[in-house]
């Protein structure tokens, strides 16, 4: 179906090259999965499959690409459309109109579709994503995972035999994930649609995934069968990391594999000991906290308290009240009743200054925070803001991505540049405790570990507090203490990270879903017991 | 009225306003801005661009206002029933030589308010028609020679809600900087490269899905001109044709 | 094998005629009231331009919709419309101020000045629809924003730095004071009417009704015209080198006329 013939690709602006001398071929309905660190050219090798690259961006280009036959050379990427259907990114920034039905319909309607051919196909694919109780609603109202599948829908229009998606899970919470990733399942095996995909976290794709190509920084890549990548590639999933720190002769891509293959460990390992973490003074405490808008309440009598030194997660449901937590701790929404302080500071007295030193907050986006004409420039903002020496805001910056360079605007950073560009503006203000909402959206496994690493520092170095709202079930086994649990409104649960976390199959991390019942939630976890 | 489609009150409000020229007359002003007030009041949706309407009869009145006023300080004057009278007060030369005040005549008060009366029913008509009409479906039905210019305004329209939301995440982020006051500056930077980098996303998009590379479009669901769409015009027309011939 | 990407929007030949021929259609459209031959041909005037004017607009977008108006263009279009939409109502009807005209002058300034008459139009036009000020001056607010657009991006293509800046003031005060002179010539005669000192006269000498808008002119635009250059102005040059260096960087990003290639194997 999709045919790579000694491709190499460069753009015109810069010297590096992307993709060397590659060549593969897709069959038809297999769903092939693209891994590489960020940067490395994955969106560039999804583009390259519809024309986009380089008829869009401009590039020069060796080698062929032909799907179905028909090559990306001689026609414009929008000729592919009936072959070939992509979703971006971000889905909420490819939507012409603003109401579900009429996006449906645009790209039909500018390849001059007849009108009841529209019709009958808009209503196929409104059913085929469960969108119909949507059709007419405005876009920017819907929900990440109802945005997605309007992003899918549009580009299923048209009947492609190719679906190519560039991270479609990042935004979403897992339920969503979930949900996406069973449709393109279905349409795999369904329809026989070939579908290639590009993702960071591998945890939920691996299982459907035929094939993996992997691409390396320089240009090479590799396709094989998921094992055999996994099996000496860094980008991995927790469960290939067991399986190779294990030493097991073969890599699982199941939870249901691995198991398989670990009987004895689970049965022999030790128990560990339970850490008791140090305990500070109480640095976040909320009491009885309820918060209204309008008819609704977003909050009802949170209480609850967080110490120096605590790294906690606060998870839930979309829509559950983390966000709104967030805010009215740090002043931003006034509580309706109830009281919460930070750091013995009532949160509606936080602003300005004190606000900067009291809390550290990183929203969903960074780079809300950021705007600046470089990286040079914001750090000497903040170090104006905190009236600090100058050049102690990059210093530290520095210390988190030494690769930086000074002069590149903020825009065109990595996610993970961003973020820690964030980190250390927020940082260098020496807040006693740091709120992040979502951080590792969109962040590889490699950026994902220096955060971790660095809010590790600076709760146990510092002796500082972390409270970090998140669906990363992951990132809260390595890196959280606590976990706080909220649905509508109410703290459902409260308390140290293995116990909340082994409570729940949905929120269990895959190394314990492997070694359910033993208590471990981390690879790391997992060799400590079996090395004692 | 949601099923009219969305020229009939454009066509509608056209017809009225040639009557209403060629009838010259300050009654039949009266009664059209009367009569489109009604409909608005009955039919308009309850959305942003309603507000149209009233916006026209404010600035209808404004516009009434400034004529009569100005008719009154620096008229010309028109003899007849005197009404009452106004010092004079000359200004200077260059400034082409205007004098205030004067005899202010009721010929002179109500001839600047027939005037502005056809001015303000001809507005406010056009007001009415842009009341009960949806945009989005006056952009449905865009001809298809200036498609892409209708695409563009499909996405500047889409745009502004989500420009809204941007907005406040932006101002949030600021206040979380420790900004109490965030400068419009320092909202409108990131808002900007939020915007373009939008833009580059949605024009791949579009390139994906087949945007320019038919010359000719097609139409999801066609608006259908109805019998209550040419009852419409009809009335309108009449209306005129009978001032036309009274007016001969 | 060589071609490249699309070019941002630019007028072609017959985009450039009609333009052309519309703006003569336009001049007559704001200056009517210094022809008109007697008070039947002004009434006539002011109505017959009232609905012409529009379809006349329509006709010329007719034209300037060609394929060359492609994705990249009117994805960048579109965006830059709605944030002059967002930002004109912004002066919450205060006088004159009306946040819109930088954005549009360095955005022109960026894209080109065919990108900046369609940017001034539908700006204008998205505006218009958002806030509900809809009447028959719409057509010469949108004639006059596109205008506007056009001058700013034509000139001087290559200044950069502070020379640049200076370049983007005299643009920023003389579209400033330009668009209200316009909206004045259509304002005149139907606000006024004809029976005021200040009125036009039909068939009169053009010298006196010259006189008569240049003293009606400067008695009402020291309210809009001056507050209107000065807020423009403050911002051109406050967030000229901010607002420029991203509409540049996209334009790069955008990949205008880059080299598309297709070779056999890669030197």
């Amino acid at each position: 179906m999709i045919n790579f013939s000694r491709v190499s690709l460069v753009y015109p602006t810069s010297t590096k090259t992307i993709l060397e001398d590659l060549s593969f071929e897709i069959a038809e309905g297999e769903m092939v999965l693209v891994i590489g660190s960020t940067g490395t050219g994955k969106s560039s090798l999804l583009r390259l499959i519809n024309g986009l690259v380089p008829h869009h961006t401009g590039g020069i280009l060796a080698g062929d690409i032909s799907v179905d036959g028909v090559s990306t050379q001689l026609v414009r990427p929008g000729e592919l459309a009936h072959l070939v259907g992509i979703v971006g990114q971000n889905p909420a920034q490819g939507f012409v109109t603003d109401i579900v039905e009429e996006e449906l319909a645009f790209g039909m309607e500018a390849l001059n579709i007849a009108p009841d051919v529209m019709r009958k196909r808009v209503e196929e694919i409104l059913d085929l994503l469960a969108l119909a109780h949507l059709r007419n609603r405005a876009i920017s109202t819907l929900s990440g995972g109802e945005q997605q599948r309007v992003a899918i829908g549009s580009a299923l229009i048209m009947n492609p035999k190719v679906l190519v998606l560039d991270e479609p899970t990042s935004a979403l919470d897992p339920i969503a994930a979930e949900e996406v990733l069973s449709i393109l399942h279905r349409l795999v095996h369904d329809l026989s649609l070939t579908v290639v995909i590009a993702e960071h976290r591998l945890e939920r794709v691996i299982g459907f995934a035929d094939r993996i190509i992997h691409i390396a920084g320089d240009g090479s890549a590799e396709i094989n069968l998921p094992e055999e990548i996994l099996k000496r590639s860094e980008i991995a999933p927790p469960i290939v990391h067991l399986a190779r720190a294990l030493g097991l002769s073969d890599v699982g891509l199941s939870v249901r594999e691995v198991r398989r293959m670990t009987e004895e460990i689970r049965t022999s390992g030790k128990d560990l000991p339970r850490e008791v973490g140090q305990i500070g003074e109480i640095a976040i405490r909320t009491n009885k906290l309820s918060l209204t808008y309008g008819e609704k309440k977003a909050l009802n009598e949170v209480s609850t308290q967080i110490h120096s030194g605590e790294i906690v997660a606060l998870m839930g449901r979309n829509g559950a009240g983390k966000s709104s937590l967030l805010t009215t701790l740090v002043g931003i929404n006034k509580l309706s009743s109830g009281s919460s302080e930070i750091n013995g500071i009532k949160s509606v007295d936080l602003k300005g200054q004190v606000r900067r030193e009291t809390v550290g907050f990183i929203p969903q986006e960074p780079s809300d925070l950021l705007y600046g004409q470089s990286v040079h420039g914001e750090c000497q903002q903040a170090d104006r803001d905190n009236q600090s020496a100058p050049g102690s805001t990059f210093a530290l910056l520095k210390r988190i991505v030494p690769s930086i360079n000074q002069q590149t605007h903020p825009r065109d950073l990595s996610e993970g540049q961003r973020l820690a560009l964030a980190l250390a503006i927020v940082i260098s203000a020496q807040p006693k405790v740091l709120i992040l909402d979502e951080p590792t959206r969109g962040l590889d496994y490699q950026s994902k570990a220096l955060l971790i690493s660095l809010l590790k520092n600076f709760a146990k170095e510092l002796n500082r507090s972390v409270l970090i709202a998140t669906h990363d079930v992951e990132l809260v086994a390595e890196l959280c203490d606590r976990v706080i649990f909220l649905a509508e409104g109410e703290v459902v649960a409260d308390g140290p990270t293995l116990d909340i976390l082994l409570s729940s199959p949905a929120f269990a991390p895959q190394v314990a879903k492997v070694m359910s019942p033993r208590p471990w939630l981390t690879v790391s976890d997992v060799m400590r017991a079996v090395a004692e | 009225m949601k099923s009219l489609h969305p020229l009939t009150w454009w066509i509608w409000s056209l017809l009225i306003v040639g009557a209403l020229i060629s009838a010259n007359s300050s009654w039949l002003a009266g009664i059209s801005i009367a009569g489109a007030t009604i409909l608005v009041w009955r039919f308009a949706a309850d959305a942003p661009w309603a507000r149209s309407f009233w916006f026209s009869l404010k600035l209808g009145a404004f516009i009434l206002i400034i004529r009569t006023l100005v008719g009154i300080l620096i008229g010309v004057p028109i003899p007849g029933t005197k009404l009452f009278e106004l010092p004079i007060l000359p200004l200077p030369s260059w400034l082409a030589g205007i004098r205030i005040g004067g005899v202010i005549t009721q010929e002179r008060l109500l001839s600047s308010i027939h005037e502005g009366l056809i001015i303000v029913a001809v507005i406010s008509l056009f007001g009415a028609a842009v009341s009960l009409t949806s945009p989005h479906k006056l952009l449905r039905v865009t001809p298809v020679v200036i498609y892409e210019f209708g695409v563009a305004t499909v996405i500047a329209t889409s745009a502004l809600p989500n420009l809204v939301q941007s907005i406040s995440r932006i101002r949030r982020a600021r206040l979380l900087r420790g900004d109490e006051n965030p400068s419009w500056r320092s909202i409108a930077l990131p808002l900007l490269e939020d915007s373009l980098s939008r833009s580059l996303e949605l024009a791949a998009a579009m390139d994906a899905r087949g945007y320019g590379v038919s010359r000719k479009r097609s139409r999801y669901r066609p608006i259908s001109w109805r019998g209550i769409d040419s009852a419409v015009v009809l009335a309108a027309f009449l209306i005129l044709s009978f001032t036309l011939a009274v007016s001969r | 094998m060589k071609t490249f990407t699309s070019d941002v929007y630019r007028f072609s030949l017959s985009s450039k005629i009609a333009l052309a021929l519309t703006s003569v259609f336009a001049a007559a459209g704001f200056t009517w009231p210094f022809f008109a031959p007697d008070m039947e041909g002004a009434r006539f005037a002011q109505y017959f331009f009232w609905v012409a004017m529009p379809l006349a607009f329509l006709l010329l977008l007719t034209q300037l919709s060609d394929g060359s108006l492609d994705a990249k263009s009117v994805a960048l279009l579109g965006m830059l419309a709605a944030l002059l939409a967002a930002l004109r109502p912004l002066g919450a009807g205060a006088i004159g101020i009306e946040p819109m005209w930088f954005l549009l002058i360095l955005a022109a300034r960026v894209f080109g000045s065919a990108f900046g008459f369609l940017l001034g139009a539908l700006g204008m036009l998205a505006s218009a629809l958002f806030t509900g000020g809809i009447g028959p001056w719409l057509t010469y607010q949108i004639f006059a924003a596109g205008v506007i657009g056009l001058l700013a991006g034509a000139f001087a293509k290559e200044l950069r730095g502070w020379r640049e800046q200076i370049y983007l003031l005299l643009i920023a005060i003389v579209s400033a004071l330009g668009y209200g002179l316009l909206m004045n010539l259509q304002f005149w005669p139907w606000a006024l009417g004809t029976n005021t000192q200040l009125s036009f006269i039909p068939g009169g000498d053009i010298q006196i009704n010259l006189r008569r808008f240049i003293s009606f002119h400067f008695l009402s635009s020291m309210a809009w015209d001056i507050p209107r250059a000065i807020l423009t102005s403050v911002l051109v040059l406050s967030t000229g080198p901010a607002v420029l260096s991203a509409l540049r960087r996209t334009k790069k990003r955008a990949a205008f006329l880059t080299p598309i290639e297709f070779s056999e194997r890669l030197s």
